[in-house]
């Protein structure tokens, strides 16, 4: 079992079809990565499937069932896939795990962000209450100390890094509160790459607050 | 009624023949369910009865994919369903081709499929636990699954603090958790 998992209630919302794209985003790769979470997903679905079984019927409008046949000529039924298809990975994104790949662009490069940090952004239409994208830090190198004003949503895709809460691996899941300050440093070996989801807008409150804060407000950063 | 054997029965032969009675039976015992479900989280009947026949059709282009040992035919269109409503949500902009990935859930790597093994018996038997919870821990998974309703909503629907919802949840939640974790070892 993975020593951090998603809190189950954020695992139920993402059961009922209720979070934003990006914190969504962020558990469908903790349960693609965690088979702990992933079996509490499917617990908490069959949930969902015995509350819509005992559900009261809604009446249907006449003819529903003749119109939806009538439909169906059109619609073939498709052959059991014989495995989950992998996409094909670039040199330098094995990291990223098939539920990401298409959010990340085929030309996607790492961007050098003042404080020693690479990042990709991860552009999700129709969510702009969050900001997502994906950081790499080289070993022992750290985030500059932040709080967030909203929630923090984190996955970690490679390498590891620890904080004051704990040490975090592949498949980890973190969320954090706003009011809380923290300070990720990634762990010896390969370098820590992680995706993070952050309601906006964050406030840095390190020695690099003052230099940060005006480049997060435009989103630059 | 349709037992969880008969529903899976229905959905391998649309699977194996495209058998269009089977789909008939299913119809009707489903999609007035899913339609009562997107109508519980605010939906309006008449686009609650057009997506519900849209997850009926996924239902049939999706059949082949259905396992009946990685999760009973409930819980199975319920993921339908659920990616409906999502998709319904997002409406106004891209499609969400996300969402049908959710399937996937049930189709895990090899490595842990014997511990998933279970999961098609595990319907069953959240029925019974389900069953046994508290009107008040009931009420608050309800509403979280049908009524599209965030932590915050629900507290101040049913006035009482969020503190207390979040804790009946993670109460309610870790009673079945234990029960079924009791079951599967």
């Amino acid at each position: 079992m993975s020593s951090h998992s998603a809190p189950e209630e954020l695992l139920l919302d993402y059961a009922a079809g209720t979070l934003a794209r990006g914190p969504e985003l962020a558990v469908s790769l903790h349960v693609e990565l965690d088979p702990e979470a992933r079996r509490t997903v499917e617990r908490l679905a069959a949930v969902g499937g015995v509350l819509m079984e005992d559900e009261i019927e809604a009446a249907l409008d006449e003819g529903a069932l003749e119109r939806t046949l009538a439909r169906l000529g059109d619609v073939p039924v498709e052959p059991r896939p014989k495995s989950r298809p992998v996409p094909p990975r670039r040199p330098g994104f094995e990291w990223v795990p098939p539920a990401l790949a298409r959010h990340i662009a085929p030309d996607a490069r790492w961007r050098r962000v003042i404080g020693g940090f690479e990042e990709i952004r991860v552009n999700l239409p129709g969510d702009t209450s969050h900001r997502v994208s994906v950081l790499r830090l080289e070993p022992g190198h750290g985030l500059p100390v932040h709080r967030h004003v909203g929630t923090e949503y984190t996955v970690v895709l490679q390498g590891g890094y620890t904080d004051e809460t704990g040490n975090y691996g592949v498949g980890d899941f973190a969320v954090g509160p706003g009011s809380e300050q923290h300070e990720p440093i990634a762990d010896p070996g390969e370098p820590c790459i992680a995706l993070i989801v952050v309601e906006k807008p964050i406030v840095l409150t390190g020695p690099f607050g003052r230099f940060f804060n005006p480049l997060v407000r435009r989103g630059l950063i | 009624m349709l037992s969880p054997d008969e529903a899976a029965d229905l959905i391998e032969a649309i699977a194996a023949r495209q058998d269009r009675a089977a789909f008939a039976s299913l119809f009707r015992h489903y999609a007035p369910r899913v339609k009562a479900f997107l109508m519980r989280g605010g939906t309006d009947a008449e686009t609650a009865q057009e997506v519900a026949q849209e997850a009926l059709i996924m239902v049939w282009r999706k059949a082949a994919s259905f396992d009946r040992g990685r999760a009973s035919a409930a819980t199975w269109i319920y993921t339908i369903a659920r990616n409906k409503r999502i998709d319904l949500a997002r409406r106004t902009s891209r499609p969400a081709i996300e969402t049908e990935d959710w399937l996937t859930v049930f189709a895990p790597e090899e490595e842990d499929a014997d511990k998933s093994v279970l999961a098609g018996q595990t319907y069953t038997r959240v029925k019974e636990l389900l069953g046994g919870l508290s009107a008040d821990q009931l009420v608050v998974i309800q509403k979280a699954f049908f009524e599209d309703k965030t932590h915050t909503a629900i507290a101040e629907e049913l006035q009482l603090p969020l503190g207390t919802v979040k804790s009946r949840i993670r109460l309610a939640l870790g009673r079945l958790r234990e029960a079924l974790e009791k079951d599967e070892s």
